[in-house]
């Protein structure tokens, strides 16, 4: 029973660890906490609907392809008309400007695709498999698969290439990035286009596991929490900080109570915030005079 | 100076006309209008001035609106006595949550207080014995010397009133040293707290102030709406007070009720697209912070009728 | 030997593994200037924000007035007598000049919610108080005809000043001043220097000042302190610092040391 629980709770770990890795890319390169990025997710996967619905007859695959395109305009959409305008504004304008973005996104979807739930194909085989005494569905562990996949592909870009260092720098400090001949906005355009195709990979990954509707990406507050919980500037952190989200809602879920489980997970939210700024796998932060 | 004596009595005549003159249809949306501008006017306080964003605002609302029906509904406490009382019991638990600001700011003042408002809508909707849960709870009329009031005609000699007192009284308040210190935390905190300034205190105080100003307008907007469903108090409300605020203009307190007027207004004249409405708000949200982050209050007309009214009721420079 | 208005016993500071301040012992005396210099990097800036509580100390004591004042919040520290400066200014940008130095006055012209709300008679005169007290320090300080202007549109030289004047408004027996010169002409230099004379003289303030331009240093302190990798490495009057070749060669590196020693 308990391998069960571990072995099901792994598969919503790793949506968190998804959604929580856009939100780290985001802050770790651009120094903003992207708030719309959940609805972003959602936006991801209705673009597959809605580029089927445009071409009639279009098969799911070359649908998919197409959101990633959408996505990445999205992305440098994002970048260019609201985040480089906003370069210089207070953190606050910053915060309530990705909030408003992602409500664009949610009543964009509720106006024209209506607010009820769509159905959305999965990817693999929804039949369980037994594996050595547990039952293991492949379409969630493609969803594993996928998150494990994506943080080696930052992880190894971050930490061990010029170009992923060149973007910390340009994070930093960015006069001093410039003088070594680093164009900030370019990076800061990169990665808000990346991380905006990782959040539709994330939406065809998760609409067929959760349900398809515009309020998917209050998901987002999962991914957040995830994300705090693993330490917001670690990559692995973001993974780590989902898994154990997900393995702890599952055993509340199973042992106390199903209706405790959201609210355990906002309370770990604030405690975390709380006591652990900086996460499990964050570096500690000193502010300057 | 005979301007603001003149002004007063021009309110005062207008106050008690417009029941005479307006339909309920127009009575109910001005009602509308100030028990929102009360939520916003927290929010102003606790975002505008002292720089701290708070996605809580929703949170305070459900509160007030749920804890003073569950008074009256449960102990049969009037709504009149009720409000006051669980708004001073939010404004405690607002004063706790603003203990936070010394150790959370920015992004992760905004993740916490969304947790909080997470937590409050979804305690509502599992503590089915006392809120009716998912279902949502009717609230008791507002009985007040032995007479219920109903409509938007009666409760609008309760909800303007107060609203008005609220707005004056903060003005007076934000051009007072308190809202003097609030803003100076609010551009540097570390020199507030090195010129001698308990910012945490300050900060807490706003948070206190917010709630307070949240519960009494949940408290005054659910009898207006008769009925409290759970599914309204989560972060989209919360995100719609702080575009009421952005729209309006954050650090004005005549902002919150420009702006209140905009989104409650806004729908009677897009009739036809109903469905766009909640993409418009969402829209002027992004618009506003990106164009114009001062909103509408900064406009110079506005902002000269403004002078013009602060002249004649304000301290002498 | 009267004893120091500030006392800073074995004060260390770390963050993780980097040692800020290592083990520092410093005083100042009733009515003197006391000046710390040191290269960038030193430990000077983190000297004052140890001493006002922006960081907390990992070991040693601070007393002032005879009371340890380490491991209190910033603001009672600033109303136990001590304010300060910011080397970058810390100014409340869009408030006017004079609403920047009300800031400090406001627990001397305090009063609760209900005079605020109500705004009578009482409530003017404790206003206009405040206002005079804040003209008169803004025009100690030669701000006097700037009372309106945002501090952020002020020029760098007057925004210096206007920090100074916030400071004065809190009323401190002691006044740390982080880096005033920085950026400023030698006229302005000059000015500076009387007015940090003239406080001393007419208000009794003592001073400590953190700085690496020379010109101010040498021509106001009483007594020198040499911070260098977050140690004291030399402390003295003026002249005997100058001449300290641990000093030289701190500034300098070792050649120049030598070559000045031999």
């Amino acid at each position: 029973m308990l391998a069960q629980v571990l072995v099901s709770s792994v598969t919503a770990g790793a949506v968190y660890a998804l959604i929580a890795l856009g939100f780290v890319l985001i802050h770790k390169g651009t120094g903003v906490v992207h708030f719309g990025y959940g609805d972003q997710v959602t936006f991801g996967a209705y673009l597959v609907l809605i580029a089927q619905m445009a071409v009639t007859g279009l098969p799911f695959w070359p649908a998919v392809f197409i959101a990633l395109v959408v996505s990445a305009l999205l992305g440098a959409l994002i970048y260019g008309g609201f985040m480089w305008p906003l370069r210089n504004a207070s953190l606050l304008a910053k915060i309530i400007a990705s909030l408003a973005l992602g409500t664009v996104l949610r009543e964009f979807v509720r106006a024209f695709m209506g607010p009820n739930a769509w159905p959305f194909p999965f990817l693999l085989s929804q039949t369980a498999v037994p594996v050595g005494g547990v039952l293991v569905v492949p379409a969630n562990l493609a969803i594993v698969g996928v998150s494990l996949g994506i943080l080696a592909i930052l992880f190894l870009l971050f930490e061990k290439t010029l170009f992923g260092k060149a973007i910390m720098a340009a994070c930093d400090n960015r006069i001093g990035a410039s003088l070594i001949g680093v164009r900030v906005s370019h990076v800061f355009l990169l990665i808000w286009v990346v991380a905006s195709v990782l959040a539709t990979v994330a939406g065809v990954l998760v609409a067929p596991l959760l349900t398809l509707s515009p309020d998917m990406g209050l998901i987002g507050i999962k991914g957040f929490t995830a994300a705090v919980l693993g330490g917001f500037n670690s990559l692995p952190g973001a993974v780590l900080g989902g898994i154990l989200l997900g393995i702890l809602e599952a055993l509340v879920g199973t042992y106390i109570s199903s209706a405790l489980k959201d609210m355990i997970s906002y309370g770990i939210l604030i405690a975390v915030i709380l006591i652990r700024p900086q996460g499990l796998l964050g570096g500690l932060l000193v502010k300057k005079v | 100076m005979p301007l603001r004596p003149l002004l007063f009595a021009a309110a005062i005549l207008a106050f008690f006309a417009a029941p005479q003159l307006l339909p309920e249809f127009y009575l109910f949306q001005i009602c509308l209008i100030a028990g929102t501008a009360l939520a916003v006017l927290g929010l102003v306080v606790v975002t505008g001035l002292a720089g701290q964003i708070s996605l809580a605002q929703s949170a305070f609302v459900a509160l007030g609106g749920y804890g003073a029906s569950i008074l009256a509904a449960s102990w049969g406490v009037p709504l009149w006595a009720g409000i006051p009382v669980v708004a001073v019991v939010v404004a405690g638990l607002g004063f706790l949550l603003g203990q936070m600001t010394l150790r959370v700011a920015g992004h992760y003042l905004a993740l916490a207080t969304l947790a909080v408002t997470a937590i409050v809508q979804l305690a509502l909707i599992h503590w089915e014995a006392l809120t009716g849960g998912a279902a949502g709870m009717a609230v008791p009329p507002f009985e007040i010397m032995g007479r219920a009031l109903t409509s938007g005609r009666e409760l609008y000699y309760v909800i303007v009133p107060v609203t008005a007192l609220f707005i004056l009284t903060a003005q007076n308040l934000i051009a007072s040293r308190f809202g003097r210190a609030l803003t100076a935390i609010r551009q540097s905190e570390t020199a507030a707290e090195a010129m001698g300034l308990d910012v945490l205190r300050y900060k807490a105080a706003a948070f206190a102030a917010s709630a307070f100003l949240g519960a009494v307008a949940g408290g005054l907007l659910a009898p207006l709406s008769t009925y409290l469903d759970p599914a309204q108090y989560g972060i989209t409300y919360a995100i719609y007070f702080l575009a009421i605020a952005v729209v309006g203009g954050m650090t004005s307190p005549t902002g919150a009720v420009i702006g209140s007027a905009v989104f409650v207004l806004l729908p009677n004249y897009l009739q036809a697209f109903q469905s766009y409405l909640g993409l418009v708000f969402a829209l002027l949200l992004l618009g506003f912070i990106v164009l114009r982050p001062n909103g509408l209050s900064s406009l110079p007309w506005l902002r000269q009728a403004g002078a013009l009214l602060h002249r004649t009721t304000g301290p002498k420079p | 030997m009267t004893e120091a208005l500030l006392r800073i016993e074995n004060v260390s500071v770390r963050f993780g593994g980097l040692v800020a301040l290592d083990s520092v012992t410093l005083e100042v005396a009733p009515g003197s200037i006391q000046a710390v210099i040191g290269p960038n990097g030193a430990g000077k800036s983190t000297l004052l924000n140890v001493i006002t509580g922006l960081y907390t100390a990992s070991g040693g004591s601070i007393l002032f007035r005879g009371e340890r004042i380490d491991g209190r919040t910033p603001h009672a520290i600033t109303r136990r007598g001590i304010a300060r400066t910011f080397q970058n200014t810390e100014l409340f940008g869009e408030m006017t000049a004079l609403e920047n130095v009300m800031i400090s006055l406001d627990r001397f012209y305090a009063y609760g919610g209900v005079t605020a709300a109500w705004q009578g008679r009482h409530y003017r005169q404790i206003e206009t108080s405040a206002r005079d007290e804040a003209r008169e320090l803004l025009a100690l300080v030669g701000l006097a005809g700037d009372e309106n202007e945002a501090a952020a549109t002020l020029p760098f030289g007057k925004q210096r000043r206007l920090e100074i004047a916030r400071a004065l408004a809190t009323r401190p027996g002691l006044l740390l001043l982080d880096e005033p010169a920085a950026g400023l002409r030698a006229a302005e230099i000059d000015a500076l220097n009387r007015i940090l004379l003239d406080l001393r003289a007419q208000r009794q303030i003592s001073i400590l000042v953190i700085d690496h331009v020379m010109p101010l240093v040498m021509a106001i302190s009483d007594r020198i302190a040499v911070l260098n990798f977050g140690r004291k490495i030399a402390e003295g009057t003026p002249d005997a610092v100058r001449r300290s070749p641990d000093v030289i060669a701190a500034y300098l590196g070792e050649k120049a040391a030598h070559a000045v020693g031999s």
